[in-house]
């Protein structure tokens, strides 16, 4: 993990194909079928080189975005846990209601 | 002043984008530059390595972290 702590070992890895990497893939696949297209190219039949690479450095940098927005998620979500653990008195328990209690009494007008 | 003489080397520097009117030619697809596609595939098989390779260390961590192996 290049940019991430090492506190983010503990983090499940996101798998090769992910969100984030399948559009920053389509990202780089579409950049370069545009980059045809504005050179008089056919657009998906020239340059495959470029569309190959293009796709494989959207991908790659999609992964590790993944990886980062994982990491942001999970310290939120831990210091949101923190914060209702150490003030419990700002998150009262609600009584249940049951429908029966809110329900208005039914007349039926047939 | 330096900084006019240093701005005048650019048409030494940038040949992609000012083109010598003597030397220029239409790009041709059919004679492919074959080095470019080289380094492009080449980068492109070394991307796709270096991704497989991150993801396994980062499953094995995160294996060893949680104590899962």
């Amino acid at each position: 993990m290049g940019l991430l702590p090492d506190e983010a070992k503990v983090l499940p890895p996101p798998g090769i194909v992910n969100r984030n990497s399948v559009w920053f893939g389509l990202c780089g696949w579409a950049t370069a079928m545009l980059h045809n297209s504005l050179n008089r190219r056919p657009a998906l039949k020239a340059g495959v080189h470029r569309q190959a690479l293009f796709i494989t450095v959207g991908w790659f940098i999609g992964y590790h975005l993944t990886k980062f927005e994982n990491y942001k998620y999970a310290t939120l979500d831990r210091d949101m846990s923190e914060y209702i653990r150490l003030h419990p008195e700002e998150f009262p328990e609600k009584a249940l209601k049951t429908f029966a209690e809110i329900v208005e009494p039914f007349h039926p007008i047939r | 002043m330096p900084l006019g003489r240093l701005l005048l080397r650019t048409s030494a520097v940038n040949k992609k984008v000012s083109r010598n009117f003597f030397i220029a030619s239409k790009p041709d697809p059919s004679k492919p530059n074959m080095l470019r596609v080289g380094l492009a595939f080449g980068s492109t098989a070394v991307l796709w390595a270096l991704l497989f390779k991150q993801h396994s260390t980062d499953v094995h961590e995160y294996k060893t972290q949680n104590g899962l192996e």
